[in-house]
């Protein structure tokens, strides 16, 4: 009987959206601009966010990473999108990393010291090259591969270096560079190892290694005048640790050692992912907001063109009145009318979306995240829209005075 | 043919008021109408009198301001807006003089509108209005849209939608008013036909020439009944068992014209064959 009753509807409203063809096509568009921009959005980000979880998940669950505790992203990070604490000095020492080390869970721990210094072979310049100061436990922690050559370690001379296999090209014009040398601030290194291509422009470390030159930690703090600026300890624990335990008790170990001051966060699991896109995160909010504006608009519309096919049926809605239709009845036909505007404007929303999201990740390091989660929040959002915003033009149309609306002619 | 011992319909003392302070009136004042089962009711008034107010009130589109409304033995006063809703959609049909097709559904989907609220599958709803149809001769203008047909078709069409869902009363609001003469007498023999299967009819109508089709006359004036009278025609009516009024009307003067009544019976007679003419 209900069934009947909503296919009863469907058709009604199908049947008077036909009629106004050109105006229910405009309307939809209006709700699947909306919904597109939104749909991208959340794909592209989803995208990020996926890689780096992919990353952790690979890497394995006894990862945990130590950050400098820094403000949490702001607006005003949508101007300065270098990271927040570039220019600031670490609060982590090599003390810090000492302490880390000393903890029985501790498998393993990598200090990553970023710095900004120039990268030349000749008066070559590649446009684009990390140098990145380590240990050699780094390679077994983020399971970093050797194309070619060997890691640093303990007994490699100070004036070595592991390049990216993608540095390599920009630098030499092949990846085949064992034994050549190139400048760093003036001093001269010598390539001993190649990284295997992993084309992970986004991952949890902040750096492309394909593109990075890593140095050993103490000629790195040459460059630092002999002070360790650590930008993030990578840690992998003992099998079988219990990570949040392990979290407490080193959360606890570095505020002791920093005076109690909670200067450091220690980031386990998932949440390692999660705060690196802090900065995406920002960046999806914020075009949320303005997608969402977009849908409110469409939901305006939905609105307006309901009111109007109300107030041009008043007739018709008098003899359905007339003939046995309830306020209910009535309520339900134009609210499945505006679902049916944006539902179909969800669904080519959704598509036009994706579209986008495919044309824009051919410019960007990464993919699009295809998951249903986006498919509900689009079709939530559509149906949440047309609900809404249906409600008030079937309210109106319920509760017309039979009489009165038979009366009118147009 | 029917148990007249439930009236259809029982009003006592209906009132409906319209606006507030200075501008109210009374469109209804004290109205007191017992209509049995197969009775054909005209009503009649000058403009203004509360008739179509009443008709709007017994067919459940209107509230009365005061006074007492039994629909088939069941007090409607207290009833719920929904609850109505489906009386409409079961027990009354309408018929209006300015037919209210609705004008992007095709004649057998007008005919068969009233039965969407009553909670059969569209198959059998278009059965139903396309037999309707038949009735009414209208068989091959199933598919016509409501612009497509002439006045006369339309009230037809309109006819066949009040009767469709199988009502115990057909409400007309001046169902020829929109009409010419000859398209009105073939839509009254229409009506006549739906009496003679034993419907309820109540009919507002101006033209006095109808009311000989009516088995009783009500005359309205300034929301009163005026006059109340029974006029019995045909050797169906004779059949019948004759309906009476059980309770005493505010001014039951008959008005007698049953000269008049003789004289436009052998009229009727002939717009029959003129309309059967017309129809076919």
């Amino acid at each position: 009987m209900i069934g009947s009753m909503l296919l009863d509807h469907y058709r009604t409203a199908k049947h008077s959206l036909e009629r106004a063809r050109a105006r229910t096509l405009l309307t939809i568009s209006g709700i699947s601009i909306g919904v597109a921009s939104i749909t991208t959005i959340l794909a592209l980000s989803g995208g990020i966010s996926s890689i780096v979880t992919k990353q952790v998940d690979s890497v394995g669950e006894n990862l945990a990473v130590v950050r400098p505790l820094t403000q949490q992203a702001s607006l005003a990070d949508l101007n300065n999108p270098i990271a927040q604490n570039a220019y600031t000095t670490s609060p982590l020492t090599e003390d810090d990393l000492a302490t880390i080390r000393s903890l029985p869970e501790t498998e393993l721990a990598a200090p990553l010291m970023t710095i900004s210094a120039s990268i030349r072979f000749n008066d070559e310049r590649p446009t684009y090259s990390t140098l990145v100061a380590t240990s050699p436990e780094l390679a077994e922690i983020n399971q970093l591969e050797l194309q070619d050559g060997q890691f640093i370690d303990s007994v490699t001379l100070q004036n070595t270096a592991v390049i990216g296999a993608q540095l390599s090209i920009d630098l030499f014009g092949t990846e085949q560079s064992i034994g050549r040398t190139f400048q760093i601030r003036g001093q001269t290194f010598t390539v001993i190892g190649i990284l295997t291509r992993i084309n992970q422009p986004v991952n949890f470390n902040a750096i492309d290694f394909d593109y990075a030159a890593i140095i050993g930690f103490d000629s790195g703090k040459l460059f630092n005048n002999s002070v360790a600026q650590v930008q993030q300890i990578n840690i992998l624990t003992k099998p079988g640790t219990n990570m949040q335990q392990y979290k407490q008790t080193l959360t606890k170990e570095l505020a002791r050692r920093h005076d109690n001051q909670q200067d450091s966060i220690v980031l386990v699991g998932k949440e390692i992912a999660e705060s690196n896109s802090q900065f995406f995160d920002l960046i999806t909010v914020s075009f949320s907001s303005i997608a969402g504006i977009a849908l409110f608009v469409g939901g305006i519309g939905i609105m307006n063109i309901m009111l109007v096919g109300i107030s041009e049926r008043t007739r018709e809605i008098g003899l359905r009145k007339a003939v046995g239709a309830s306020n209910g009845t009535i309520m339900m036909q134009f609210i499945i009318e505006s679902l049916i505007i944006s539902i179909l404007g969800g669904l080519m929303g959704y598509i036009l979306g994706y579209f986008v999201a495919f044309v824009i990740s051919m410019f960007i390091p990464y993919d699009p995240l295809l998951s249903w989660e986006i498919a509900a929040i689009a079709a939530g959002l559509s149906i949440g829209v047309g609900a809404l915003f249906g409600l008030y033009p079937a309210w109106r149309a319920a509760r017309k005075d039979p009489i009165e609306s038979l009366r009118r002619y147009h | 043919m029917s148990k007249t011992t439930t009236p259809v319909i029982e009003l006592k003392d209906l009132k409906r008021r319209f606006g507030v302070g200075d501008a109210e009136h009374y469109a209804l004042d004290g109205v007191d109408l017992t209509v049995q089962k197969g009775e054909f009711i005209a009503i009649m008034g000058p403009s203004g009198c509360g008739k179509t107010t009443l008709l709007n009130i017994i067919g459940l589109l209107d509230r009365p301001t005061d006074g007492e409304y039994v629909l088939d033995g069941k007090n409607v006063e207290d009833v719920s807006n929904a609850r109505h809703a489906k009386v409409r959609a079961r027990q009354i049909g309408f018929v209006f003089q300015n037919f209210n097709l609705v004008e992007r559904l095709n004649v057998i989907e007008n005919v068969a509108l009233p039965l969407t609220y009553s909670g059969l599958s569209h198959l059998k709803r278009l059965e139903r209005a396309s037999a309707m149809l038949k009735n009414f001769h209208l068989g091959e203008r199933e598919y016509y849209m409501p612009w497509q047909l002439s006045g006369g078709q339309t009230q037809r069409v309109a006819i066949a939608r009040a009767l469709v869902n199988d009502p115990s009363i057909i409400l007309a609001d001046e169902p020829t008013g929109n009409l010419d003469s000859k398209s009105s007498h073939v839509i009254m023999e229409e009506l006549n036909e739906v009496h003679k299967k034993g419907n309820t009819i109540i009919m507002v109508t101006h033209n006095p020439n109808l009311t000989t089709y009516a088995s009783r006359v009500i005359t309205m004036l300034d929301g009163k009944i005026d006059s109340d009278t029974q006029t019995i025609t045909t050797e169906e009516k004779a059949e019948k068992k004759k309906p009476t009024s059980k309770r005493p009307l505010n001014k039951a003067t008959s008005v007698s014209k049953p000269k008049k009544a003789k004289a436009t019976k052998a009229k009727k007679k002939t717009t029959t064959k003129k309309a059967k003419g017309a129809t076919k």
